[in-house]
């Protein structure tokens, strides 16, 4: 399954499911990543993480290694 | 109502989401005669006020960080959430009005929720309705209000349209509480409890479903956002789907470019650098040149006597080594509030979060770190804002390693030694070099203690970046003042009374017990006899006897008990070295030529120990590594304890970096003398 650190430049996605054994799991619900929500890949930086991502209409910038624990559909 | 409070009126406290124009709502209903309160046991200040008497209302307010949920993250977060449920000063709150960013309201709203489920008093302040409205869109306050089961109101910031509704709103909800008499009981557990983050979402997009109204054409502001109205239609209403501000998009599309983006950040942060510098220097020269004129006005017009120095020497110098670095304060915190109000600074820590992961640090160590290189103290406060405390401790133990402005006199002054005299470009150079070399040493050191951080802050807590990238908006220019005033006043407050009182100490170590010195002042002028009273002074004093115990360990590295005296005065404050080392060289001639006589004196300065030359090229080298490394620095000490929640890292910081100091030294001075260079 495509994990939202899997996204390509401009691409987007729908959540599916938020890993919930993952311990950054209830922040990043916290800040507006639940399922059904479509984010977007807006940026990346100079060493490719952390992405930037839009989420209900917010850019949020978060590590690949949290990132992929964001189940697209 | 409230048990064990002074207060006698109903407390208001406001909260909401980081960038939900909660402060603007602050100042409105406050006026401008708000007191700052500090949490007790930490550093975190909130505001309180009565609010304006024009409103008709007697409460009082309180302000308080900005918060995404009631479950804390960093420690900033922790005590304001710990302050919702129970003030230590002012108790629970009566009230809470939660301001919600009007187009954000798809993530603004969980915390309202957690907050209405917790039990808590709400009342929900709209703001930015005006952005919403050029998208053609508005929020209906009756819908929003009936689902959230609390009372809605919007209030623009700048035209304070709606703060007459909020009064009628506030006053109505202290009353239907007043009738009840009793407080509704708040249970701290409850929020996390009853429902997840995960279900409060599924019923925000119920609300949301529910809540946007499309504003028809005669309400409409202006034409240009009829234009809008199509694409919003289009893209929002119909997806029920917010989009990201399209000018931060563009504007991120730059700034975030994969390559140009991380090359203007730099340019950026070598901007901040140098302005720190270049705009703070002369501020600092007219700081100085005060204060030494204040020092010579009470010493020409009152009898020589213990007591007259005492004020000068002690009193007067000491105040003016601490109001020295406040230009650099204020500039480095009017630019850091610049940046960060215009939503940049998040972006940078964006950028450099994967190197400094590398090494342990996190993104959010970035600013802690760069205000490190004005003054640690406020550095290290700073690094209240990252949640994880591996980090956390992590990036307080480095920071004293930043070279701070403290040391910028020391530099000058050797260097000034250093450098030939029509040549001074070498030195900007040499200068260059040094702070080079000590970004480079504190990653290192922060590479070689994260290697041993599970012995050092034994806490392996899952290291986490998310912050959000907020829209980018003209700064505005009040709440950066504000804020640059309250943090260079923190630093007078926290640091001015240790390095006041160090001075003090180091002024009593200087002046006895020998206070008449017998020298031979025959054939002397006034001033000049009183010079080599103070220096005969200064050699029968207790801090000359320190100097002489220490002398065993100056001399492997090339230096005497003049230095080492020093060298012990500098950890009042390290400027104080220069003026110490005047003292000490028996150089107190005043005014434009005191460097320069300051540098012939250094120069035909002799160890007492060995006979040699004291200021080689090899020592005075060494000197510059040494204070590279060395934390001299009581203020840092103390705040580094209080942050850290114990004596260990900062004893261990004291350790490690002073003994790193004199070993880095002994090997530059013996190195360099083992290739001939004296």
């Amino acid at each position: 399954m495509r994990t939202a650190a899997e996204l390509n430049y401009g691409e987007s996605g729908i959540i599916s499911e938020i890993d919930s054994s993952h311990p950054s799991s209830k922040r990043i619900i916290e800040h507006g990543f639940t399922p059904g929500q479509t984010i977007e890949l807006i940026n990346k930086s100079i060493f490719n993480d952390p992405i930037a991502v839009s989420v209900r209409g917010t850019l949020i910038a978060i590590r690949k290694s949290e990132a992929g624990c964001i189940k697209l559909k | 109502m409230r048990a064990n409070v002074d207060l006698q009126v109903p407390l208001i406290t406001l909260v909401g989401p980081p960038n939900s124009g909660k402060t603007t709502l602050f100042n409105t209903l406050s006026g401008k005669n708000y007191k700052t309160v500090n949490y007790p046991g930490s550093t975190v200040e909130y505001y309180t006020s009565r609010i304006l008497s024009k409103y008709n209302i007697d409460a009082e307010l309180l302000d308080s960080p900005g918060i995404v949920s009631l479950i804390p993250e960093s420690p900033d977060e922790k005590v304001a959430v710990d302050s919702l449920y129970s003030h230590p000063k002012l108790g629970a709150p009566d009230l809470l009005l939660v301001t919600l960013d009007a187009c954000q309201l798809s993530r603004h709203l969980l915390l309202p929720k957690q907050l209405i489920y917790a039990g808590f008093n709400v009342v929900v302040v709209l703001t930015m309705t005006d952005i919403l409205a050029k998208r053609a869109q508005k929020v209906s306050e009756n819908t929003l209000s009936e689902q959230l089961n609390c009372d809605v109101v919007t209030v623009n910031g700048r035209s304070k349209k709606g703060i007459e509704n909020l009064i009628k709103i506030i006053n109505s909800n202290l009353e239907r509480l007043n009738q009840l008499d009793k407080k509704s009981i708040i249970n701290y557990n409850l929020s996390e409890n009853k429902k997840s983050s995960l279900e409060i979402f599924n019923e925000i997009e119920e609300i949301l479903n529910n809540i946007y109204e499309p504003i028809k054409h005669d309400e409409k502001i202006d034409l240009a956002s009829a234009n809008n109205e199509l694409k919003v239609f289009q893209n929002d209403i119909l997806n029920n789907r917010p989009s990201p501000d399209e000018i931060t998009l563009k504007i991120d599309r730059v700034l975030l470019h994969r390559f140009w983006g991380f090359l203007i950040f730099l340019i950026v942060m070598g901007i901040t650098f140098t302005s720190i510098f270049w705009i703070a220097q002369p501020l600092m020269i007219l700081v100085d040149k005060l204060f030494a004129n204040l020092n010579s006005l009470v010493v020409n017009n009152f009898q020589p006597g213990w007591l007259t120095y005492l004020f000068s020497d002690g009193v007067i110098s000491g105040t003016g080594s601490v109001l020295v670095f406040v230009p650099q304060i204020i500039i480095l915190f009017l630019i850091l509030g610049l940046l960060e109000d215009s939503g940049y600074l998040a972006r940078g820590a964006m950028l450099i979060d994967k190197p400094l992961s590398k090494i342990g640090l996190n993104g959010r160590s970035f600013v802690p770190m760069i205000s490190g290189y004005a003054c640690a103290i406020p550095a290290i406060i700073a690094a209240r804002t990252i949640p994880n405390r591996r980090e956390r401790l992590l990036t307080i133990f480095i920071i004293p390693l930043m070279s701070c402005s403290a040391r910028l006199p020391v530099y000058a002054l050797l260097i000034a030694y250093l450098v030939p005299r029509d040549k001074t470009w070498i030195g900007g150079i040499i200068l260059g070099g040094i702070y080079l070399f000590s970004l480079l040493t504190s990653v290192a050191v922060a590479f070689l203690i994260n290697k041993f951080k599970k012995r050092i802050f034994n806490s392996e807590e899952f290291s986490s970046f998310i912050i959000e990238l907020p829209t980018y908006r003209i700064p505005k220019l009040s709440s950066v003042i504000n804020h640059t005033y309250n943090s260079s006043k923190q630093y007078i407050l926290r640091a001015g009374p240790i390095i006041l009182g160090f001075s003090l100490l180091l002024w009593f170590l200087t002046y006895f017990p020998n206070i008449n010195p017998r020298v031979e002042t025959n054939g002397l002028g006034v001033e000049q006899r009183e010079n080599v009273e103070r220096a005969g002074r200064l050699e029968s004093s207790y801090a000359s006897e320190l100097g002489k115990f220490i002398q065993p360990i100056m001399i492997p590295i090339g230096m005497d008990w003049r230095i080492g005296v020093s060298l012990i005065s500098a950890f009042a404050a390290r400027e104080v070295f220069v003026s110490s080392l005047a003292l000490t060289f028996k150089v107190t001639t005043e005014g434009d030529e005191s460097q320069n006589t300051l540098l012939t004196s250094l120069k035909n300065a002799r160890n007492e120990a060995t006979g040699e030359k004291l200021f080689t090229f090899s020592t005075t080298v060494g000197l510059i590594i040494f204070f590279v490394f060395a934390l001299q620095c009581l203020s840092t000490v103390a705040v580094s304890k209080k942050e850290t929640g114990g004596w260990k890292i900062p004893l261990l910081q004291v350790f490690i970096f002073t003994s790193l100091a004199y070993i880095m030294t002994f090997m530059t001075v013996n190195g360099l003398r083992f290739f001939g260079i004296q």
